[in-house]
């Protein structure tokens, strides 16, 4: 367990996944537990023609980067610029205060559409004729260079990729920076995007069945696939209302040691079948288990947006997502949480834990 | 730096050879071993040479359904474990981290599959299955069986710098007891495209810093360090220290350096506050040297203008360039080369290019003195250094 010796605070979440675009979005699927996939066309004759996917759109970039500048950015770019930008808004920073802002991604799979449209260029027109865009755009860190250039970011800036545990990874590396004293604020983000290879993928792995709907702690293999970023700005100075405050990283297997009360565990039990044990013995030990998944879907940096849900939780006093008990879904079963624990499992067993606590005495927002 | 961080093993393998003996009395020789791509075949015209590691590395059949990028940095790992003295079951009973740097071992670019996929065929699954066991620092931690961080950087160029400068702070913050940190890359068509795509591939021996030079040659291999307090263990020999780390962010491009070489001085300025040591003092500068026209001139400027007068080299002329191996394999190099106090002439230097008022050492030059710089440039405006010191005068 990582405590921080060092205050941290939750100054600003920004989030962009199915559910749409911003807090409001995300807050308005948390209350109604899920929100709805898209049917995407499967570009492979195996399987289903049509395969339900938790899509992302980035129109609200263009409220933050202008248009211009946004034509030659991917999917995958757009979607951590949108995180980001969100992230500074909700903090109440411009573009103009990041000249010493640290960046830290977490990505699972990377730029896989430009990957595989640089795999394009060369199946299409031979080695000679290989895309150079598609090439210098598809590097695991193009979406924080590209953070760094639009937003001036000039800190230090990271990219880490370890599958379901990325995002737990790249906190451990921005305690260490705010601790250290080497950055003063720093965005953390998880990002990921869909692709029909990966959806392809998941039909192969799992069959080619899916599920009408993700759910999280079910016994059968439920996961839909799901895109998008999630964005923390992380500082060690003290919000105005409600700080949220970043107490603990932790890495491990097993069951994550609960070093100190905790209400809720917010779950990323994303429907997997290699996962679903895990998170079923945690529920043995800990009745307010919740899951935000449905909201999302199901993608290795997911646990970005358990902790976008976990401060949003606290900032409103307020209980989101399903409950692994059912009878304590009902509307006032869940007294307000003071301090929530965000627990993603890979499928080897070895999770990632990080809890967030509402500073005591705080006014609600 | 307040807390030392020690370097008690030192694992490298690249294309001058298995070891880092091995190795280094290659670069003394001034053999350079390119070839063309032997692991797979290109259309280009005429093909780029290439930095291969010999065959005769991978001797763990319990590895064989990994990446190679993976099982370079086993094979990396067991070396430097070795030198360490740590079996896995003491290691067991510690706090042990593992943060690798790759660029390939997190690409999930297997050609043959999407080819396959593309067609509408039923592509054979294991490509997807081996990349997805594949993640350089998991498999690591998995092998060992150790708790601790664990992290794969994908910095692009300067993963390994940063892998190392990482896991050095993760000590120092008291997270871990031992980290074993580094990189490991292996080459690949897609890579080989990519590079020669942005035509930066020289279809020839690089010669970086040359008025003449013409790109870069890819290469491939991997480095582990391991790190640990002094404390943990006052009475084992101590190979170097890691002194310094810094890292600095161009935003300004995504393949091209800044051309005031921005990010660069952010990571040399903040490498020096940590470790509290001056710019005189270093013995010699391991530069990133790719051969590039872009690279060369941007770290050349910044080697001018903020450590003059400070004989420097490159030795991807040896090894080619190994990507998100680089950073690691350079730093076990200069650990090496302080023990050995003597520096290597940088391969391929021929004519000095006036632009760059700059000239890599040309000959094998002795040298005294402790500490020495290695730094990296990356795609994506990532920059990384570190200041490393010769172990044996330190405790």
């Amino acid at each position: 367990m990582t405590a921080t010796g060092t205050t941290v605070y939750v100054a600003g979440i920004g989030c962009v996944g199915g559910f749409g675009a911003g807090i409001d979005a995300f807050r308005a699927a948390l209350k109604q537990g899920c929100c709805s996939p898209t049917p995407l066309l499967q570009q492979h004759p195996d399987g289903q023609p049509f395969v339900p996917a938790y899509l992302a759109q980035t129109d609200k970039l263009s409220d933050f980067v202008p248009k211009r500048a946004l034509r030659r950015l991917d999917h995958y770019a757009r979607l951590a610029l949108l995180g980001g930008y969100l992230a500074l808004a909700d903090a109440g920073l411009s573009a103009q205060d990041c000249e010493d802002l640290g960046v830290i991604i977490a990505s699972g799979y990377g730029a896989t559409g430009t990957t595989f449209g640089f795999l394009d260029s060369i199946l299409n027109d031979g080695d000679s004729c290989a895309s150079p865009t598609s090439f210098s755009t598809s590097v695991h860190n193009v979406a924080a260079a590209y953070l760094s250039m639009q937003m001036q970011a000039l800190g230090p800036n990271l990219t880490v990729s370890c599958f379901e545990q990325s995002m737990t990874a790249a906190l451990h590396n921005a305690l260490c920076w705010l601790q250290s004293g080497r950055v003063r604020r720093v965005l953390v983000g998880g990002v990921d995007e869909h692709n029909p290879v990966v959806n392809y993928c998941y039909g192969r792995f799992f069959g080619t069945q899916t599920a009408a709907v993700l759910s999280p702690f079910s016994e059968q293999h439920s996961a839909l696939p799901g895109e998008g970023a999630a964005f923390l700005l992380l500082t060690t100075e003290r919000p105005g209302l409600s700080p949220v405050r970043l107490t603990d990283v932790a890495s491990g297997s097993g069951v994550p040691t609960m070093a100190a009360p905790t209400d809720v565990v917010l779950a990323g039990a994303d429907g997997h079948g290699a996962t679903a044990p895990f998170y079923r013995r945690l529920s043995g030990e800990t009745p307010a288990l919740r899951s935000c998944t449905p909201c999302y879907g199901s993608l290795p940096t997911g646990q970005a947006f358990d902790l976008a849900a976990a401060t949003l939780m606290l900032r409103d006093r307020c209980c989101y997502g399903l409950c692994a008990a059912p009878q304590t879904n009902e509307a006032g079963s869940c007294p307000a949480p003071q301090r929530i624990s965000v627990v993603k499992y890979s499928g080897d067993g070895s999770y990632g834990h990080v809890r967030l606590q509402l500073e005591e005495g705080s006014r609600h927002a | 730096m307040a807390e030392l961080v020690c370097i008690t093993g030192i694992g490298c393998l690249c294309a001058a050879g298995n070891g880092l003996d091995e190795v280094v009395n290659t670069i003394f020789a001034g053999q350079r071993r390119a070839a063309s791509p032997r692991a797979f075949t290109t259309s280009h015209p005429q093909p780029y040479p290439v930095f291969a590691v010999e065959e005769g590395w991978d001797v763990e059949p319990e590895d064989a359904d990994l990446l190679k990028t993976s099982r370079l940095g086993l094979a990396a790992m067991r070396q430097a474990l070795d030198q360490a003295g740590w079996s896995v079951s003491d290691l067991r009973g510690l706090r042990v981290g593992v943060c690798m740097g790759t660029t390939v071992g997190c690409a999930m670019n297997n050609e043959a599959f999407y080819a396959g996929y593309r067609s509408g065929a039923t592509p054979d699954m294991q490509p997807i299955r081996r990349f997805l066991a594949s993640n350089p620092a998991e498999v690591i931690h998995r092998r060992l069986g150790v708790s601790g961080p664990c992290q794969t950087i994908v910095n692009a160029c300067s993963s390994g710098t940063d892998a190392i400068g990482l896991g050095s702070q993760w000590l120092q913050a008291g997270l871990c007891d031992v980290v074993l940190a580094g990189g490991a890359d292996e080459l690949c068509r897609t890579t080989y495209n990519g590079f020669a795509s942005l035509q930066i591939s020289a279809s020839e021996l690089c010669r970086p810093f040359s008025v003449d030079r013409c790109g870069l040659n890819l290469g491939e291999g991997a480095a582990v360090l391991v790190l640990e307090k002094r404390s943990l263990r006052s009475d084992k020999s101590v190979q170097g220290l890691v002194r310094g780390y810094g890292s600095g962010t161009d935003g300004w491009h995504l393949t091209a350096p800044h051309p005031e070489g921005r990010g660069l001085r952010q990571a040399l300025t903040e490498a020096f506050r940590t470790s509290g040591i001056q710019p005189s003092q270093l013995s010699f500068i391991n530069a990133h040297g790719t051969g590039t026209r872009e690279n060369d001139r941007a770290e050349s400027l910044v080697l001018r203008e903020c450590l003059p007068n400070i004989p420097f080299h490159t030795t991807k002329g040896y090894t080619g360039h190994t990507l998100g191996a680089a950073g690691a394999i350079e730093a076990a190099l200069t650990l090496a080369f302080l023990l050995r106090q003597q520096m290597p002439a940088s391969a391929g230097f021929g004519t000095p290019d006036p632009e760059l008022a700059m000239t890599p050492t040309r000959v094998v030059t002795p040298f005294e003195g402790n500490l020495a710089l290695s730094q990296s440039l990356a795609f994506g405006g990532n920059n990384a250094a570190l200041i490393l010191q010769r172990g044996e005068r330190c405790l």
